[in-house]
């Protein structure tokens, strides 16, 4: 099923043919995906969801001299 | 003049202990450090404190209530640096954990334990700390 077995009725420049390409080009293109989606691979290893670290150890770091300053200017809440 | 000498003094003196009874009120307003060394409450490696047993209801509203406050400071921070704020209070954590926890008070690492500081033993940081 593809665009090559247009008939010559699905070429008549009548909106009526029109409307028949447009449904051939609609369905080539679920296809197209589909094939698409059969090709995703799956990673080798699982991805590892760690639920107490939804942080950034980087920004953790970067953020030690501002949390520091945090806690000396709100005594009594640190 | 020995007279004038005197009053300086006494007025000194008075300057002393106003300043120190201010010092008073100060350490009384900490209200976190109050309720680290109650022992019923420890610093978590989130950023808050948390409840080691149970408490009175008492207790309970004076730790919500410094951890409000402690979120609200947290927001305010990762909103000026674009970080979220879990990973603010994570931070602020690291620092906690290095300098506010004092001998036979309480901590709780991602592990769930809640253990006491031993003397003046280092407490152990979390891992995300680096």
């Amino acid at each position: 099923m593809s665009l090559c077995n247009l008939t010559r009725k699905d070429r008549d420049a009548s909106p009526k043919g029109m409307a028949r390409i447009g449904r051939k080009l609609l369905f080539a293109a679920a296809l197209a995906m589909l094939a698409g989606c059969v090709q995703v691979a799956a990673p080798e290893r699982p991805i590892e969801i760690n639920l107490n670290i939804n942080i950034r150890q980087e920004v953790v770091v970067r953020l030690q001299e501002d949390a520091r300053e945090l806690i000396q200017n709100n005594p009594g809440v640190f | 003049m020995n007279r004038r000498k005197t009053l300086m003094i006494a007025a000194g003196l008075g300057i002393a202990a106003l300043a120190s009874s201010a010092a008073y009120a100060y350490v009384q307003g900490d209200a976190a450090g109050q309720l680290r060394a109650s022992g019923v409450v420890g610093e978590q490696a989130d950023g808050y404190l948390g409840l080691v047993g149970s408490a009175s209801a008492a207790i309970r509203a004076q730790m919500d209530s410094v951890n409000i406050q402690r979120r609200a400071a947290y927001t305010q921070l990762a909103t000026q640096r674009g970080a979220t704020i879990e990973e603010v209070a994570a931070a602020t954590a690291c620092q906690i954990f290095a300098s506010r926890i004092g001998p036979g008070q309480y901590y709780r690492l991602p592990d769930g334990v809640w253990r006491q500081r031993n003397g003046n033993e280092p407490v152990p940081r979390p891992s995300h700390c680096g």
